[in-house]
């Protein structure tokens, strides 16, 4: 529901006995900030940036803050998700590292060996994009299919490890979204490091979570496609092994009602566990759907955090569906731009628990 | 996000001097059909034995003709895109009295009140289903997703005061399998989903094809296509009508968009010779007006055009110019199959001066309890919105 005139903004609901106490971090889409606030909407602390986002930032163990810039004069820079630059800060805004490529984009990870994964766009060998299939012939960028590059960076900016997604997958093993343009081949949103080493990746163009296999680069299980994801974002593993992520539901299979959904796939049966499909009370469905951006994230107390990424909307629900906590951005930074609503969109969020190690010594 | 917590309802805005006044006919999905002032006082409430199938029109002569809902989808075990399944045509006078019915069985969205008293009416009838040799040329849809290995192809029927079918039109003797092929992403349940009809100042017949992309105009002698409109421009449209001057307007809904961005819905206005963009509203950021289902808008006699966003349950008016000088947030709550929600099929904005108006008390105080639970004196007297 994207009218968002009418909406209350700030802190809409807050259950404090059901709820999971602790911060919330997020990056409105269209300012030069990251925001940390408490359970009443109240700010803790506040970064502010040189550059806007690309995409998003996030609280390290530290209590370090990493951040995806957008750098505007990138070969690239109108591409959806584009970045330019990681940067690390300290609590009060210090920088202390630095890493830039024109080709970064969407997402970036902190390894557990303190290299940090990121994503590159790079040109797909034009035999190959003429096997891929879907979107419009002629609707690539200046004749070009971007693919996908996973570099793990060391702290010194040297790769450690690098992974191209055509070595490791054919171009019409999975079916490409119809209606999106040529532009970018599987399009990777997110990337992050699992507990056994291999990576988790999300494709949005294929409809597809993956695992990829360290070691070997070989596609060790994917799902999602066809017809369960959609453009989907943020793909967490949880501790009982299961994969929670963010389905979208844009260009979505079928009469294209457009709702997202927060699926939670037990990847040993690539069987849906749980999912949450909007608010109860009959099936509201389209009351929640983003097309774009948008996070979730399972909560220690096994509640799940959800950013609805157009509206801003950040609002956390008990496993039986119950909303125990509700913001919604309304921080005026820049501008919106006009392609993206009245509405102060967010493309992730993060809560962050009282025992969090980042936060250790933080009054608040 | 509960819809009463969070939003406003009734008239949120009101520009009086930029306004084409009349008004406002709408239906919800719980058997009542509203006539609403400028200032969101109620001034006539129908009410329907059935549910609403698609919408409703304010004849000319004061009646109401009203598509009505008497088996669900899921009852006739039809798929999902016929959720908008009718089964009975009413006319009822000014205090709901039925004037006249007919039982149309597979009806299904738009009904069209034509001059001769005739109506013509959009269906799914079993003999409507694509023969083999013909599904097997339909290009486009996601393959093996038949409705019972079958497509189910629309038909459009004109039903005389008795009640008798005096004219009828199966779309796939006419259309061209690829030519007027389904979007890539739809299911293959349906080709090609009629969800508008217009009858034409020159007697044929304006429809707009949802899974095909287009409108098309057919010739009511012959059947045949004369002419397809906004093929590459609009997406799952709905509700494409002719204009005094001879334009085509259609509401683009925007879903399957062969883009990566954000969804909105705009309104466009086609020069038929060229099939031009030659008008276009779209919210100032676009994703403020998005409807994913059903919608529609019409031309008033100063050039304001008239529009429902029916996902939202918000029928607003802009000027020519694109600006926003009314706006209606509906307060009522209704159910369909699997649903709970403020949506409504199409809305329709009648001039003070129209025949059907002429002579009606339009007095709100006709309604006190409707007025006091519903009008503008109730909404939003204890909500302030913390933010705008």
């Amino acid at each position: 529901m994207s009218f968002a005139r009418t909406h209350i903004k700030g802190l809409v609901f807050s259950d404090s006995r059901m709820a999971y106490r602790g911060l919330t971090l997020f990056t409105p889409v269209h300012g030069k900030g990251v925001w940390l606030i408490d359970m009443t909407g109240k700010q803790v602390n506040q970064w502010q940036m040189e550059y806007e986002p690309g995409c998003y930032g996030e609280l390290l163990p530290s209590g370090n803050l990493l951040y995806g810039g957008k750098v505007d004069d990138g070969p690239l820079s109108d591409m959806e998700g584009a970045g330019g630059i990681l940067q690390e800060f300290d609590w009060n805004g210090n920088i202390l590292w630095e890493y830039q490529s024109h080709f970064l984009h969407h997402s970036f990870h902190r390894m557990k060996n303190g290299n940090t994964l990121v994503l590159k766009w790079i040109e797909l060998p034009k035999k190959i994009a003429e096997k891929v299939r879907g979107g419009e012939p002629g609707s690539e960028r200046e004749g070009v299919m971007w693919e996908d590059m996973i570099q793990e960076i060391r702290p010194s900016g040297k790769v450690a490890w690098e992974w191209i997604a055509h070595d490791h997958m054919e171009p019409d093993a999975f079916p490409r979204c119809p209606l999106c343009p040529r532009d970018t081949w599987l399009h990777a949103n997110a990337c992050i490091e699992l507990p056994d080493g291999n990576l988790l990746v999300s494709f949005a163009k294929i409809n597809t979570v993956a695992i990829i296999d360290k070691q070997s680069g070989d596609i060790r299980w994917h799902w999602g496609s066809p017809g369960e994801l959609a453009h989907q974002h943020s793909p967490t593993m949880l501790e009982n092994g299961n994969i929670l992520v963010y389905d979208n539901g844009y260009h979505s299979r079928g009469l294209a009602l457009s709702y997202s959904r927060v699926v939670e796939v037990d990847p040993r049966k690539n069987e849906m566990v749980w999912s949450y499909e909007g608010p109860e009370g009959g099936e509201l469905k389209m009351l929640f759907y983003s097309s774009m951006y948008s996070s979730c994230q399972r909560l220690p107390n096994s509640n799940t955090l959800i950013c609805e990424g157009t509206t801003g909307r950040i609002f956390e629900i008990t496993m039986n569906h119950a909303l125990v906590w509700e913001y919604v951005n309304y921080l005026p930074l820049c501008e919106p731009s006009p392609i993206h609503s009245r509405s102060y969109p967010v493309y992730s969020a993060y809560r962050y628990g009282i025992n969090y190690p980042g936060l250790t010594g933080i009054k608040w | 996000m509960s819809i009463a917590k969070t939003a406003l309802k009734g008239v949120t805005y009101h520009n009086t001097q930029k306004t084409s006044p009349g008004y406002t006919l709408f239906s919800t999905y719980n058997y009542d059909v509203w006539l609403i002032n400028m200032e969101g006082y109620i001034v006539n409430h129908w009410r329907m034995p059935y549910s609403p199938g698609s919408h409703q029109w304010l004849l000319p002569n004061g009646n109401l003709l009203f598509a009505g809902m008497i088996k669900s989808h899921e009852e006739m075990g039809l798929p999902v895109e016929m959720t908008a399944i009718g089964g009975a045509l009413l006319e009822v006078d000014w205090d709901s009295n039925l004037v006249w019915k007919a039982m149309i069985p597979y009806s299904n969205h738009d009904i069209r009140p034509m001059d001769n008293g005739h109506v013509m009416y959009h269906s799914y009838y079993p003999e409507g289903i694509l023969p083999d040799e013909i599904a097997s040329r339909m290009k486009g849809g996601i393959p093996g997703t038949e409705f019972d290995g079958r497509v189910w192809g629309d038909m459009v029927h004109e039903v005389d005061r008795e009640g008798q079918i005096v004219w009828e039109w199966k779309a796939f003797e006419h259309l061209d399998p690829e030519l007027d092929a389904s979007c890539m992403l739809e299911n293959r349940t349906l080709w090609p989903y009629i969800n508008s009809l217009w009858i034409c100042k020159d007697g044929n017949v304006l429809m707009s094809l949802r899974a095909a992309n287009e409108a098309i105009k057919v010739d009511y002698k012959t059947g045949e296509v004369l002419a397809r409109y906004g093929k590459g421009k609009v997406f799952h449209q709905h509700d494409s009508i002719e204009l005094d001057n001879g334009n085509i307007m259609v509401l683009d809904n925007g879903n399957h968009r062969p883009v990566y961005a954000p969804n909105y819905s705009r309104v466009i206005e086609l020069d038929t010779n060229t099939d031009e963009i030659v008008w276009e509203y779209k919210a100032d950021f676009p994703p403020d007006f998005y409807s994913p289902v059903c919608a529609g808008a019409e031309r008033l006699p100063n050039g304001n055009t008239v529009i429902c966003d029916s996902w939202s349950g918000r029928i607003f008016e802009v000027t020519y110019e694109g600006e926003l000088v009314w706006e209606y947030i509906s307060p009522f709550i209704g159910h369909q199959p699997n649903m709970t929600t403020t949506m409504m099929w199409r809305a329709h904005r009648y001039m003070a001066d129209y025949p059907g108006l002429v002579g009606k008390k339009l007095n709100p105080k006709k309604f006190p309890l409707e007025n006091k639970l519903f009008g503008p004196d109730t909404f939003n007297k204890h909500f302030t919105p913390s933010i705008f």
